[in-house]
Protein backbone atom coordinates (compact mmCIF):
# COMPACT_ATOMS: atom_id res chain seq x y z
CA UNK A 1 0.00 0.00 0.00
CA UNK A 2 1.42 3.06 -0.70
CA UNK A 3 1.76 5.53 2.28
CA UNK A 4 -0.95 8.05 2.87
CA UNK A 5 0.14 12.22 3.18
CA UNK A 6 -1.89 13.61 6.63
CA UNK A 7 -1.59 17.28 6.50
CA UNK A 8 -2.48 19.05 8.91
CA UNK A 9 -3.41 22.33 8.77
CA UNK A 10 -2.53 24.86 12.14
CA UNK A 11 -1.89 28.17 12.76
CA UNK A 12 -0.93 27.59 16.94
CA UNK A 13 2.34 28.11 18.36
CA UNK A 14 5.32 25.28 18.33
CA UNK A 15 4.42 24.15 21.90
CA UNK A 16 0.96 23.23 20.81
CA UNK A 17 1.56 21.93 17.53
CA UNK A 18 4.57 19.52 19.28
CA UNK A 19 2.09 17.96 21.57
CA UNK A 20 -0.54 17.88 18.38
CA UNK A 21 1.90 16.04 16.29
CA UNK A 22 2.83 13.72 19.59
CA UNK A 23 -1.05 12.93 19.15
CA UNK A 24 -1.34 11.65 15.78
CA UNK A 25 1.55 9.75 15.87
CA UNK A 26 0.06 7.25 17.45
CA UNK A 27 -2.58 7.68 15.09
CA UNK A 28 -0.83 7.27 11.58
CA UNK A 29 2.84 7.17 10.75
CA UNK A 30 5.00 9.68 11.64
CA UNK A 31 6.90 10.21 8.49
CA UNK A 32 3.62 10.51 7.02
CA UNK A 33 2.45 13.82 8.79
CA UNK A 34 2.70 17.71 6.60
CA UNK A 35 1.97 20.45 9.06
CA UNK A 36 0.59 23.17 7.02
CA UNK A 37 1.44 26.15 8.92
CA UNK A 38 -1.38 29.30 8.65
CA UNK A 39 0.28 31.08 11.80
CA UNK A 40 2.81 33.53 12.13
CA UNK A 41 6.68 33.22 10.21
CA UNK A 42 8.64 32.91 13.74
CA UNK A 43 5.95 30.05 14.96
CA UNK A 44 6.51 28.02 12.08
CA UNK A 45 10.20 28.93 11.81
CA UNK A 46 10.27 26.98 15.64
CA UNK A 47 8.44 24.10 14.74
CA UNK A 48 10.75 21.62 15.42
CA UNK A 49 9.29 18.83 12.58
CA UNK A 50 10.35 18.87 9.49
CA UNK A 51 7.75 18.17 7.09
CA UNK A 52 5.76 21.23 7.25
CA UNK A 53 5.01 24.08 4.92
CA UNK A 54 4.42 28.04 5.35
CA UNK A 55 1.10 29.36 4.07
CA UNK A 56 1.23 32.99 3.58
CA UNK A 57 -1.92 34.05 2.18
CA UNK A 58 -4.92 36.30 3.94
CA UNK A 59 -7.26 34.55 2.48
CA UNK A 60 -6.65 31.80 4.73
CA UNK A 61 -6.11 33.97 7.81
CA UNK A 62 -9.75 35.64 7.75
CA UNK A 63 -12.06 36.53 10.72
CA UNK A 64 -15.82 36.14 9.65
CA UNK A 65 -15.09 32.94 7.82
CA UNK A 66 -18.22 32.32 5.83
CA UNK A 67 -18.35 36.53 4.71
CA UNK A 68 -14.79 36.70 3.73
CA UNK A 69 -14.90 33.48 2.10
CA UNK A 70 -12.04 31.56 3.19
CA UNK A 71 -10.19 29.76 1.21
CA UNK A 72 -7.94 26.60 1.50
CA UNK A 73 -6.69 27.30 -2.19
CA UNK A 74 -2.97 28.13 -1.26
CA UNK A 75 -2.83 25.55 1.42
CA UNK A 76 -4.29 22.58 -1.34
CA UNK A 77 -1.34 24.25 -3.61
CA UNK A 78 1.34 24.49 -1.33
CA UNK A 79 0.71 20.50 0.01
CA UNK A 80 0.30 19.63 -3.78
CA UNK A 81 3.55 21.33 -4.82
CA UNK A 82 5.48 19.45 -1.86
CA UNK A 83 7.93 16.93 -2.88
CA UNK A 84 9.12 15.39 0.83
CA UNK A 85 7.36 12.60 0.27
CA UNK A 86 6.39 11.60 -3.65
CA UNK A 87 4.99 8.59 -3.62
CA UNK A 88 2.09 8.87 -1.67
CA UNK A 89 -1.09 7.83 -3.37
CA UNK A 90 -3.92 9.40 -0.87
CA UNK A 91 -3.87 12.90 1.38
CA UNK A 92 -5.95 13.05 4.53
CA UNK A 93 -6.31 16.69 5.19
CA UNK A 94 -7.21 17.76 8.97
CA UNK A 95 -7.88 20.76 11.03
CA UNK A 96 -5.64 21.25 14.21
CA UNK A 97 -8.60 20.67 15.94
CA UNK A 98 -9.58 17.66 14.42
CA UNK A 99 -8.53 15.01 16.73
CA UNK A 100 -7.48 11.72 15.47
CA UNK A 101 -9.03 8.61 17.93
CA UNK A 102 -8.02 5.13 16.08
CA UNK A 103 -4.58 3.19 15.73
CA UNK A 104 -5.77 2.48 11.89
CA UNK A 105 -6.98 5.70 10.80
CA UNK A 106 -5.79 5.85 7.33
CA UNK A 107 -6.95 1.74 7.14
CA UNK A 108 -10.35 2.74 7.61
CA UNK A 109 -10.58 5.48 5.40
CA UNK A 110 -8.92 3.36 2.59
CA UNK A 111 -11.43 1.12 3.14
CA UNK A 112 -14.45 3.05 3.50
CA UNK A 113 -12.88 5.00 0.00
CA UNK A 114 -12.74 1.58 -1.30
CA UNK A 115 -16.10 0.69 -0.56
CA UNK A 116 -17.58 3.79 -1.53
CA UNK A 117 -15.89 3.71 -5.10
CA UNK A 118 -15.21 6.98 -4.20
CA UNK A 119 -12.33 9.39 -5.19
CA UNK A 120 -13.01 11.96 -1.79
CA UNK A 121 -14.84 11.44 1.48
CA UNK A 122 -16.35 14.35 3.20
CA UNK A 123 -18.40 15.24 6.52
CA UNK A 124 -21.68 16.11 6.12
CA UNK A 125 -21.39 16.43 2.31
CA UNK A 126 -24.63 17.25 0.84
CA UNK A 127 -26.04 19.05 -2.08
CA UNK A 128 -27.20 22.37 -1.96
CA UNK A 129 -27.95 24.24 -5.14
CA UNK A 130 -31.18 25.62 -5.06
CA UNK A 131 -31.71 25.13 -1.50
CA UNK A 132 -31.99 27.89 1.09
CA UNK A 133 -28.27 27.09 2.19
CA UNK A 134 -26.78 30.31 3.00
CA UNK A 135 -23.24 29.77 1.46
CA UNK A 136 -25.08 28.68 -2.08
CA UNK A 137 -27.47 32.13 -2.15
CA UNK A 138 -24.39 34.24 -1.50
CA UNK A 139 -22.42 32.26 -4.66
CA UNK A 140 -25.40 32.16 -6.53
CA UNK A 141 -25.76 36.39 -6.08
CA UNK A 142 -22.74 36.16 -8.55
CA UNK A 143 -23.36 35.77 -12.00
CA UNK A 144 -19.85 34.63 -12.80
CA UNK A 145 -20.65 31.40 -10.22
CA UNK A 146 -22.95 29.36 -12.12
CA UNK A 147 -20.66 30.52 -15.48
CA UNK A 148 -17.80 28.89 -13.75
CA UNK A 149 -19.15 25.66 -13.39
CA UNK A 150 -20.28 25.21 -16.71
CA UNK A 151 -16.97 26.15 -18.38
CA UNK A 152 -14.94 23.49 -16.01
CA UNK A 153 -17.60 20.58 -15.52
CA UNK A 154 -17.48 16.85 -17.46
CA UNK A 155 -20.86 16.47 -15.84
CA UNK A 156 -24.62 16.35 -17.72
CA UNK A 157 -25.78 18.85 -14.98
CA UNK A 158 -23.61 21.70 -14.59
CA UNK A 159 -25.98 23.43 -12.10
CA UNK A 160 -24.87 20.86 -9.47
CA UNK A 161 -23.36 22.35 -6.00
CA UNK A 162 -21.80 20.62 -3.46
CA UNK A 163 -20.47 21.66 0.10
CA UNK A 164 -18.80 19.91 2.62
CA UNK A 165 -17.16 20.73 6.21
CA UNK A 166 -13.63 21.67 5.29
CA UNK A 167 -11.46 19.59 7.93
CA UNK A 168 -11.10 15.81 7.53
CA UNK A 169 -11.50 15.20 3.62
CA UNK A 170 -9.55 12.09 2.24
CA UNK A 171 -9.04 12.30 -1.15
CA UNK A 172 -7.40 9.95 -3.97
CA UNK A 173 -4.07 11.89 -4.77
CA UNK A 174 -5.89 12.65 -8.60
CA UNK A 175 -8.13 14.39 -7.61
CA UNK A 176 -6.35 16.62 -4.95
CA UNK A 177 -4.24 17.75 -7.24
CA UNK A 178 -6.48 18.29 -10.04
CA UNK A 179 -8.90 20.67 -7.41
CA UNK A 180 -5.45 22.02 -6.74
CA UNK A 181 -4.22 23.27 -9.96
CA UNK A 182 -7.69 25.21 -11.08
CA UNK A 183 -8.07 28.30 -9.07
CA UNK A 184 -10.96 29.94 -7.75
CA UNK A 185 -12.17 32.63 -10.70
CA UNK A 186 -13.22 35.19 -8.02
CA UNK A 187 -13.26 34.07 -3.82
CA UNK A 188 -15.13 31.22 -2.96
CA UNK A 189 -15.63 29.55 0.57
CA UNK A 190 -13.86 26.77 1.49
CA UNK A 191 -17.01 24.48 1.69
CA UNK A 192 -18.56 25.27 -1.42
CA UNK A 193 -15.25 25.34 -3.96
CA UNK A 194 -13.18 22.24 -3.57
CA UNK A 195 -16.51 20.00 -3.25
CA UNK A 196 -18.33 21.11 -6.04
CA UNK A 197 -14.76 21.70 -8.54
CA UNK A 198 -14.13 18.08 -7.70
CA UNK A 199 -17.25 16.42 -8.58
CA UNK A 200 -17.86 18.63 -11.79
CA UNK A 201 -14.56 17.69 -12.70
CA UNK A 202 -15.58 14.09 -12.00
CA UNK A 203 -14.84 12.88 -9.54
CA UNK A 204 -16.90 10.66 -6.94
CA UNK A 205 -17.59 12.06 -3.17
CA UNK A 206 -19.31 10.19 -0.46
CA UNK A 207 -20.14 11.64 3.02
CA UNK A 208 -18.09 9.69 6.00
CA UNK A 209 -21.78 8.46 6.79
CA UNK A 210 -22.16 7.41 10.59
CA UNK A 211 -18.74 9.11 10.73
CA UNK A 212 -20.30 12.53 10.17
CA UNK A 213 -22.57 12.68 13.61
CA UNK A 214 -18.41 12.93 15.36
CA UNK A 215 -17.97 16.29 12.95
CA UNK A 216 -19.63 19.55 13.83
CA UNK A 217 -18.67 23.19 13.10
CA UNK A 218 -19.18 24.47 16.48
CA UNK A 219 -17.90 24.35 20.12
CA UNK A 220 -14.98 22.49 21.97
CA UNK A 221 -15.65 19.07 22.61
CA UNK A 222 -12.46 17.88 24.51
CA UNK A 223 -14.70 16.24 27.13
CA UNK A 224 -15.76 13.94 24.67
CA UNK A 225 -13.26 12.44 23.48
CA UNK A 226 -13.15 8.83 25.35
CA UNK A 227 -17.22 9.16 25.06
CA UNK A 228 -16.45 9.35 21.71
CA UNK A 229 -13.62 6.63 21.13
CA UNK A 230 -16.19 4.25 22.89
CA UNK A 231 -18.87 5.05 20.43
CA UNK A 232 -16.91 4.32 17.12
CA UNK A 233 -15.24 7.58 16.35
CA UNK A 234 -12.43 7.24 14.01
CA UNK A 235 -11.79 11.42 14.68
CA UNK A 236 -13.63 14.21 16.78
CA UNK A 237 -14.22 17.78 15.74
CA UNK A 238 -13.55 20.29 17.01
CA UNK A 239 -11.17 19.82 19.83
CA UNK A 240 -9.71 23.13 20.46
CA UNK A 241 -8.23 23.09 23.91
CA UNK A 242 -6.24 20.09 23.80
CA UNK A 243 -3.35 21.69 22.81
CA UNK A 244 -3.16 24.54 25.65
CA UNK B 1 -24.94 43.73 15.70
CA UNK B 2 -25.32 45.15 18.91
CA UNK B 3 -26.16 43.55 21.78
CA UNK B 4 -30.08 44.29 21.55
CA UNK B 5 -30.04 43.16 17.95
CA UNK B 6 -28.59 39.75 18.34
CA UNK B 7 -30.94 39.41 21.22
CA UNK B 8 -34.27 40.27 19.09
CA UNK B 9 -32.91 38.04 16.32
CA UNK B 10 -32.32 34.68 18.39
CA UNK B 11 -35.87 35.25 20.49
CA UNK B 12 -37.52 35.11 16.40
CA UNK B 13 -35.25 32.27 15.46
CA UNK B 14 -36.35 30.33 18.77
CA UNK B 15 -40.00 31.68 18.17
CA UNK B 16 -40.25 30.40 14.93
CA UNK B 17 -38.31 26.39 15.74
CA UNK B 18 -41.09 26.38 18.21
CA UNK B 19 -44.73 27.96 17.07
CA UNK B 20 -43.84 28.58 13.47
CA UNK B 21 -45.43 26.24 10.36
CA UNK B 22 -44.41 22.85 10.32
CA UNK B 23 -41.78 22.41 7.16
CA UNK B 24 -42.59 18.87 5.73
CA UNK B 25 -40.33 17.32 3.10
CA UNK B 26 -43.70 17.06 0.24
CA UNK B 27 -41.64 13.70 -1.27
CA UNK B 28 -41.84 11.78 1.89
CA UNK B 29 -44.23 13.65 4.35
CA UNK B 30 -41.71 13.71 7.40
CA UNK B 31 -41.27 16.80 9.31
CA UNK B 32 -38.05 18.99 8.21
CA UNK B 33 -38.48 21.53 10.99
CA UNK B 34 -40.91 24.63 11.91
CA UNK B 35 -40.14 28.34 10.38
CA UNK B 36 -41.99 31.62 10.25
CA UNK B 37 -43.24 31.24 6.37
CA UNK B 38 -43.94 35.02 5.53
CA UNK B 39 -45.00 36.46 2.13
CA UNK B 40 -43.23 39.94 1.76
CA UNK B 41 -42.95 42.20 -1.69
CA UNK B 42 -43.29 39.56 -3.82
CA UNK B 43 -41.45 36.93 -2.81
CA UNK B 44 -41.67 34.50 0.44
CA UNK B 45 -39.46 35.01 3.46
CA UNK B 46 -38.42 31.72 5.58
CA UNK B 47 -37.01 32.61 9.07
CA UNK B 48 -35.95 30.51 11.26
CA UNK B 49 -35.81 26.90 9.35
CA UNK B 50 -32.68 24.48 10.68
CA UNK B 51 -32.72 22.90 7.26
CA UNK B 52 -31.81 23.16 3.67
CA UNK B 53 -35.10 23.11 1.52
CA UNK B 54 -35.20 23.25 -2.34
CA UNK B 55 -38.90 25.06 -2.84
CA UNK B 56 -41.14 23.11 -5.93
CA UNK B 57 -44.34 24.09 -7.16
CA UNK B 58 -46.08 20.19 -6.11
CA UNK B 59 -47.78 17.82 -8.22
CA UNK B 60 -51.77 18.24 -8.20
CA UNK B 61 -53.50 14.95 -8.70
CA UNK B 62 -56.50 17.19 -9.43
CA UNK B 63 -56.28 20.27 -12.20
CA UNK B 64 -57.07 23.04 -10.37
CA UNK B 65 -56.82 26.94 -12.18
CA UNK B 66 -57.31 29.04 -8.87
CA UNK B 67 -54.55 27.12 -6.55
CA UNK B 68 -51.45 25.67 -7.05
CA UNK B 69 -48.93 24.61 -3.82
CA UNK B 70 -45.53 25.55 -3.01
CA UNK B 71 -43.95 23.19 -0.72
CA UNK B 72 -40.50 21.65 0.42
CA UNK B 73 -37.88 18.71 -1.04
CA UNK B 74 -34.53 17.74 0.27
CA UNK B 75 -31.83 17.13 -2.11
CA UNK B 76 -30.57 13.44 -2.13
CA UNK B 77 -27.47 12.82 -0.80
CA UNK B 78 -24.36 13.01 -3.50
CA UNK B 79 -23.70 9.97 -4.92
CA UNK B 80 -23.00 10.89 -8.44
CA UNK B 81 -20.22 7.99 -10.38
CA UNK B 82 -16.83 8.92 -11.29
CA UNK B 83 -16.44 10.48 -14.98
CA UNK B 84 -12.95 11.93 -14.64
CA UNK B 85 -11.60 12.04 -17.73
CA UNK B 86 -7.64 10.05 -17.64
CA UNK B 87 -5.64 12.67 -16.92
CA UNK B 88 -1.30 12.34 -17.11
CA UNK B 89 -0.43 12.02 -13.52
CA UNK B 90 2.00 15.07 -13.04
CA UNK B 91 4.15 13.10 -10.40
CA UNK B 92 4.37 9.26 -11.43
CA UNK B 93 5.56 6.91 -8.65
CA UNK B 94 9.29 5.69 -8.64
CA UNK B 95 9.28 1.91 -10.61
Amino acid sequence: MKPVLNVILTHQPASAVAAMVAWWKKCVPPESILLACGGTRADFEAIPHAAKVFIDDPRLRTRDHQREQQSYGSVFREVAAWRGTPDYAHIHFAEYDHLPLVEDLNQRQLALLAEEHADVLGFHLRRVDATNCVHYLAHAAEPAFEDFWRKVTCRADPRVVLSMIATGSFWTRAAFEAVAATPEPHPMYVEIFPPTLAHHLGYRLRDYGPQTRFVRHLGDRVSEIEPARQSGAWTLHPVKSRWG
Amino acid sequence: MSFLARTVRRLVIALARSVGSKVVNAETGEVIGRAFVIPWRGRIAVIGLDAEVKPVFLPQTRMTYWKQDIGFVLHSPPNFPHEARPQRHPHPPAR
